[in-house]
């Protein structure tokens, strides 16, 4: 098989012991190999082919001889390329030292990134929320309001009158629901976050007194807001952003947490980017299910599109962005869009406002 | 092309003074680099163990002395193998600690037991899995010496005020040297205490220096900025960029130091010893400009900063090989598993030579 005999020059380097000669190898045409010594044409060692293997091919580097006490040859000319070595043998430093290999792989990367973010993930995330045991959801509601009380929040400032109040319309909600009322339960506290209202995996719900405050005179928006949390809550979605933030990271760390320099901050970034597009979706299905369920309880989603008006006035926005009058102005919109947590307010005003029961 | 292997056993008889060549490249090396990292984002990390196995085997067969490579003898899959216990352990811990706050105390103190071991068999795989001329390193430190120079004393460090601090960093560092074998010989590193006191007091009265010039150049801006000048906002951004730079100054001022004080302390006895003469200014240069190019490229110029260090830093080293050292015998078997290592990275426990 190898027509090449010429000799090769190289470097015999002995098995375990730092002795070395400079020697030539000779392969015969069966396969096998000869080492004889420069000087003095001294036969040093003697391999048969299945004797011996081959060492990583490296870009720069010779190829070496292992023989199977561990002694080696190693080639003088770098660029030396043994006839016996396998194409499999080849492969790795034939693609590290073409640029196009580089290029296809650029491209493919992040085709593969999205795949695994956008489809895989997702949907392997919802599928295993439903086996996880009840008490993760109880034991990571209660850590997680223990926290927010301990850092965040303060005692409610809301009359008990109120509270009473609003804590019996949200059992009515329930009752008409027909949801158990013991999976749900609602707090008031203080907090410095403003008008807000949050939901926890176990089914609290939180609302902040500055929504309380705001929507005193209108318990319907209220309400409204109530059924945007529940839907949070029947969705899972605290435990599935859980699960697809577990998994990212994880799938971020094994992919990029070996590359020093880069993959920290790949990682870093990469993952609270993807994070806002996760929770924008699930903004939506919680929408979905307030304007569903409003209507089943004889309301209109139009408490919802009130209500989002009045969260985005007492966050700042002006009556001209209330109007919607911002298109010429909006180039930047779907960018500051996918960075932000929240669908345009806008946009789901609209969608509340011309939302239709399903005909069946 | 090696002419010198060739004349090694000739010359045999006396000490032989040779250069560390690096003849590793830039551009063939970003290629490899990148090559390797996007097949191990494809594979989900499994390649990964695979690139490890090559970029060390770039770099270290790029080093020559006297024509022999160094060699990197860690295969892939005990890399993988090694890897995916840890990953498995780390999961595990980060379950179990984030599910219960007793066991996640109870847990960091097993983790706190560890450390040392995980230190010494992370040290002692990437040491046994370096070889030159078929001899390998390896590395024997011992539970106890860990415990006492990387905890105990950098406490008593502490409590001086880190007075003591330098003396510490000595001990430490002697330790770790002492405890590195080739062909089942000892190094030893004859530092010096006082040599790391003449370091940091030459860092501090740089610092001290630098601070005074910032005080003065501050202080107009600070008025300027007062008055509303739009200068100021030059002045400030010079005063940023040049605290960027200071602090690539002082470490680049101690660790040349140390460096050279290190290698040329640093012996086997009647085997090898070595000349290192790393010099101020090019070693400021050559870390001010590597970090640049790592901000200014997202990180994506590791590999050519790693060249650039590799081959500065041989270019400062000469070995000095004593006859002895071509009658050496390897000591160390190779079946070492890679675990202690990769735990170790992934506690983030790693420990580096240089």
């Amino acid at each position: 098989m190898a027509t090449d005999s010429s000799p090769i020059a190289g470097t015999f380097q002995l098995a375990g012991r730092a002795e070395a000669h400079p020697a030539i190898a000779r392969i015969n045409d069966n396969g096998s190999v000869q080492i004889i010594a420069a000087n003095d044409q001294r036969p040093l060692h003697y391999s048969n082919a299945q004797d011996m293997q081959y060492g990583d091919i490296i870009p720069g580097l010779p190829a070496e001889l292992i023989f199977a006490d561990g002694a080696r040859f190693i080639p003088t000319d770098a660029s030396y390329r043994w006839p016996g070595l396998s194409s499999a043998k080849r492969l790795p430093a034939w693609l590290e030292t073409h640029w196009v290999a580089v290029l296809a792989a650029i491209i493919l990367v992040p085709g593969f990134i999205w795949l695994m973010v956008h489809k895989v993930i997702p949907s392997a995330a919802s599928a295993s929320v439903q086996y996880l045991p009840e008490f993760v959801a109880t034991e990571l509601g209660e850590q997680t309001l223990d926290l927010l009380d301990r850092f965040y929040m303060e005692p409610t400032q809301v009359s008990n009158e109120q509270q009473e109040k609003i804590t019996a319309d949200w059992h009515a909600i329930l009752q008409r629901l027909e949801l158990p009322e013991d999976q749900f339960r609602l707090y008031f506290r203080a907090s410095n976050i403003g008008a807000n209202a949050f939901a926890l995996p176990d089914g609290s719900v939180i609302l902040t007194d500055g929504i309380v405050e705001l929507m005193q005179d209108h318990p319907e928006q209220l309400n409204a807001v109530l059924l945007h949390e529940i839907g949070h809550v029947e969705h899972k979605h605290s435990l599935k952003t859980l699960a697809q933030a577990t998994a990212t990271t994880m799938m971020f760390a094994m992919m990029f947490g070996d590359i020093d320099g880069a993959g920290e901050m790949i990682i870093g970034a990469g993952t609270s980017l993807l994070q806002s597009a996760f929770s924008r979706d699930m903004e939506r299905e919680a929408d979905a299910y307030a304007y569903t369920q409003l209507h089943k309880i004889g309301h209109s989603p139009v408490d919802f599109a009130n209500a989002m008006r009045a969260l985005m006035k007492s966050h700042g926005a002006s009556d001209e962005q209330l109007q919607g009058n911002g298109n010429g102005e909006d180039n930047g919109k779907e960018l500051l869009e996918y960075l932000s947590s929240h669908p345009d307010t806008l946009e789901r005003i609209k969608a509340a406002e011309e939302w239709q029961p399903e005909t069946k | 092309m090696n002419p010198s292997v060739s004349s090694a056993n000739s010359n045999a008889g006396e000490t032989r003074t040779l250069p560390v060549i690096f003849s590793g490249k830039k551009g063939e090396y970003l290629k490899l680099w990148l090559v390797n990292m996007l097949l191990s984002i494809l594979t989900l990390g499994i390649y990964s163990a695979w690139a490890k196995v090559r970029n060390t085997q770039y770099l270290y067969g790029h080093t020559q002395v006297e024509g022999h490579r160094l060699q990197y003898l860690a295969t892939p899959l005990q890399i993988l193998r090694g890897r995916i216990i840890a990953v498995i352990l780390f999961g595990l811990y980060v379950i179990v600690s984030s599910l219960h706050p007793v066991a996640n105390l109870v847990l960091m103190l097993l983790l706190l037991i560890a450390l040392p071991w995980l230190l010494i068999q992370g040290l002692r795989f990437t040491l046994r899995m370096t070889a030159y001329r078929n001899v390998r390193f390896s590395f024997d430190a011992n539970y106890g010496g860990i415990l006492l120079h990387f905890i105990l004393l950098p406490v008593l460090g502490a409590l001086t005020f880190g007075l003591a601090m330098p003396w510490v960093i000595q001990r430490l560092q002697k330790y770790i040297h002492d405890s590195i074998s080739f062909g089942g010989h000892n190094f030893s590193l004859n530092s010096s205490a006082g040599y790391y006191y003449k370091a940091v007091l030459v860092c501090i009265g740089l610092s001290v220096l630098y601070f005074i010039a910032l005080a003065l150049l501050g202080g107009g801006v600070f008025a300027a900025l007062a008055a509303e000048n739009p200068a100021a906002l030059g002045g400030l951004v010079i005063i940023a960029i040049s605290y960027f730079m200071f602090g690539y100054v002082i470490g680049a001022v101690y660790q040349s130091m140390i460096r050279n004080h290190v290698m040329n302390n640093l012996s086997i006895d009647g085997v090898v010893s070595f000349n290192s003469s790393v010099e101020v200014k090019p070693y400021i240069w050559l870390m001010l400009s590597n970090s640049l190019l790592l901000i200014f490229t997202l990180g994506l110029a590791y590999p050519v900063t790693q060249i650039r260090k590799n081959k500065f830093l041989a270019d400062a080293t000469l070995v000095n090989l004593q006859p002895a050292a071509d009658h050496l015998v390897n000591t160390v078997d190779d079946k070492y598993s890679a675990f202690g290592e990769e735990a170790a990275g992934l506690f983030d426990a790693d420990l580096s030579l240089t």
